[in-house]
């Protein structure tokens, strides 16, 4: 039975400790600008909206183009 | 790992975030309640004595006549005051003509019929009168009056408080030097008597009321943002209008437990030297209250009573610290009335300032012709202030807590606030548009 059925592997690459702790400090940043930004816009304070989200894009975006460098980086030198 | 499984993970994870924090907040604030429900955020501080020194050989009881309200004239002079008054009038129909936002004739009616339940009382008159003929004394119905402690006194009149209106509460032991020695050209004295009463020469206070219950009520922001136009005016006067209310409950509550009560909004005393030591907040650079919660977004007002009380500290959260560096309504201020000075000081600015301690005086007459001036009144300085905030993002509160803790990072704290545009001044034309809470005010903010 068990053949049959399909599943999904999650693969987690051996990391240093400290890449994970880095990964948990971008999350928790991304995660505070994102309140300040939800929160700002209930103040109806729109330029500290505005600067939060500038700050919550950027560093999101700053973040998953880290990520996917150096997953790129990583396949190709598989490659 | 497929692109829908890693949105899956990622969405987990926030949830799981979001889920903890929660959780965490919402222990926080039952343990808080556990401990003191009428208490102040953690980072606040207790001490024994106020941080602005009083000089004891000086500071002495003033005589109301002598404040900007009372002598206006006489400081800034009958032909100047005429001046000033024909000049506001050309501007208010000037505004009326040009339907110029937070001058119409909307906003001046909304901002006239706020005031109305303040106008039902005076000192010693009508909501705030000092006896009650209605109230159903513990006489009346056949009980002894109440005589738990004075820990439990004070939880029940904090609660009773809060549930009148009260923004926050404290209770202090009367220092008589803050009571006003005239009012209405009558002496205010302390005599042995069962009840307060008034003659043709003197107002009367019991000598048994030892204790002064301090109260604030928050104003609303979105109002005080559009300061000075009519509609911050609105919140000024709604804020008086339920100060009227909350006294009027609260001293009929306590007479009800078989006490003397007297309520009290501005007249009186000085509201805000009794809300310092029952520490409500510090005196800061505009010479007024500013509350760890809500900054000087509050009004203030005040119950004298002989039930017996414990009474609370003064607090230190840093403000002090804060306003040497800040300066933000002194730079707002635009009748220049309020002090740049690096440091408070025992140096007033005219008669209408009460000497005999530590302050950052203000010229009061400077700042009540701009009132004038504006046609509407003004308290730009309350909005502009950076510890005044909605408390709609945890941010204002790490900055408060972290202000209070590490005074070095209150010029960052400053530059940042303004970076981030707190503190301008909003278009009275979209308050009309706001989705408002009740009075206008979050009534959750600062409990915890």
């Amino acid at each position: 039975m068990a053949d049959k059925d399909t599943f999904t592997v999650l693969k987690f690459r051996n990391r240093p400790w400290y890449i994970w702790a880095l990964r948990a400090v971008w999350f928790l940043w991304v995660l505070f600008w994102a309140e300040v930004m939800v929160g700002s816009g209930k103040e109806a304070e729109s330029i500290a909206f505005v600067i939060s989200l500038v700050i919550f894009l950027a560093s999101l975006v700053a973040g998953i183009s880290l990520w996917l460098w150096g997953y790129l980086k990583f396949k190709k030198a598989r490659t | 790992m497929k692109r829908r499984d890693f949105f899956k993970f990622g969405l987990g994870g926030t949830g799981i975030a979001l889920g903890s924090g929660l959780a965490l907040s919402t222990d926080t604030a039952s343990m808080a309640q556990g401990r003191n429900p009428h208490g102040h955020p953690w980072w606040v501080k207790k001490i024994e004595v106020p941080k602005l020194a009083i000089d004891n050989k000086v500071y002495s009881r003033f005589n109301s006549r002598k404040n900007v309200f009372g002598s206006f004239a006489q400081y800034y002079g009958m032909d100047n005051l005429k001046e000033l008054r024909k000049r506001s009038r050309e501007k208010t129909r000037k505004y009326y003509e040009e339907d110029r936002p937070g001058y119409r004739l909307e906003d001046r009616a909304l901002a006239d019929a706020a005031w109305v339940i303040s106008r039902l009382g005076g000192l010693n008159r009508g909501t705030r009168s000092w006896t009650s003929k209605s109230v159903s004394t513990p006489e009346r119905r056949g009980v002894e009056r109440y005589s738990r402690s004075p820990e439990e006194a004070a939880r029940l009149i904090k609660s009773a408080a809060r549930y009148f209106g009260a923004a926050t509460v404290g209770i202090a032991p009367l220092d008589r030097r803050h009571i006003n020695s005239h009012e209405r050209g009558k002496e205010i004295v302390f005599e042995p008597a069962d009840e307060p009463y008034e003659n043709d020469e003197k107002l009367v206070i019991p000598d048994t009321c030892k204790y002064a219950i301090s109260l604030s009520v928050q104003m609303s922001l979105d109002n005080l943002q559009c300061s000075p136009t009519a509609i911050s005016s609105a919140g000024s006067s709604m804020g008086y209008s339920r100060c009227e209310f909350l006294v009027a409950g609260l001293a009929q509550f306590i007479r009800g437990l078989g006490y003397v009560a007297i309520p009290s909004v501005n007249d009186l005393g000085s509201s805000v030297a009794i809300a310092v030591d029952a520490g409500l907040g510090e005196l800061g650079r505009t010479n007024r209250l500013i509350t760890p919660e809500f900054g000087p977004n509050v009004r203030l007002c005040k119950v004298l009573t002989d039930l017996p009380l414990a009474t609370d500290k003064p607090i230190d959260f840093g403000l002090i610290e804060f306003c040497r560096v800040c300066k933000r309504c002194a730079e707002a201020c635009p009748s220049g009335c309020l002090s740049f000075d690096d440091e408070p000081s025992f140096q007033v600015k005219g008669e209408w300032n009460n000497p005999g301690h530590q302050a950052w005086f203000e010229n009061s007459p400077k700042c009540l012709a701009f009132w004038q001036e504006s046609t509407s009144g003004c308290s730009i300085c309350i909005p502009v202030c950076p510890w005044a905030k909605k408390d709609k993002t945890m941010i204002h509160e790490i900055v408060k807590a972290t202000s209070a803790k590490i005074p070095a990072l209150d010029r960052f704290f400053n530059a940042m606030d303004e970076a981030f545009g707190y503190g301008r001044q909003k278009n009275a034309r979209k308050w009309w548009d706001l989705n408002l809470p009740e009075y206008g005010v979050d009534t959750t903010q600062g409990k915890g």
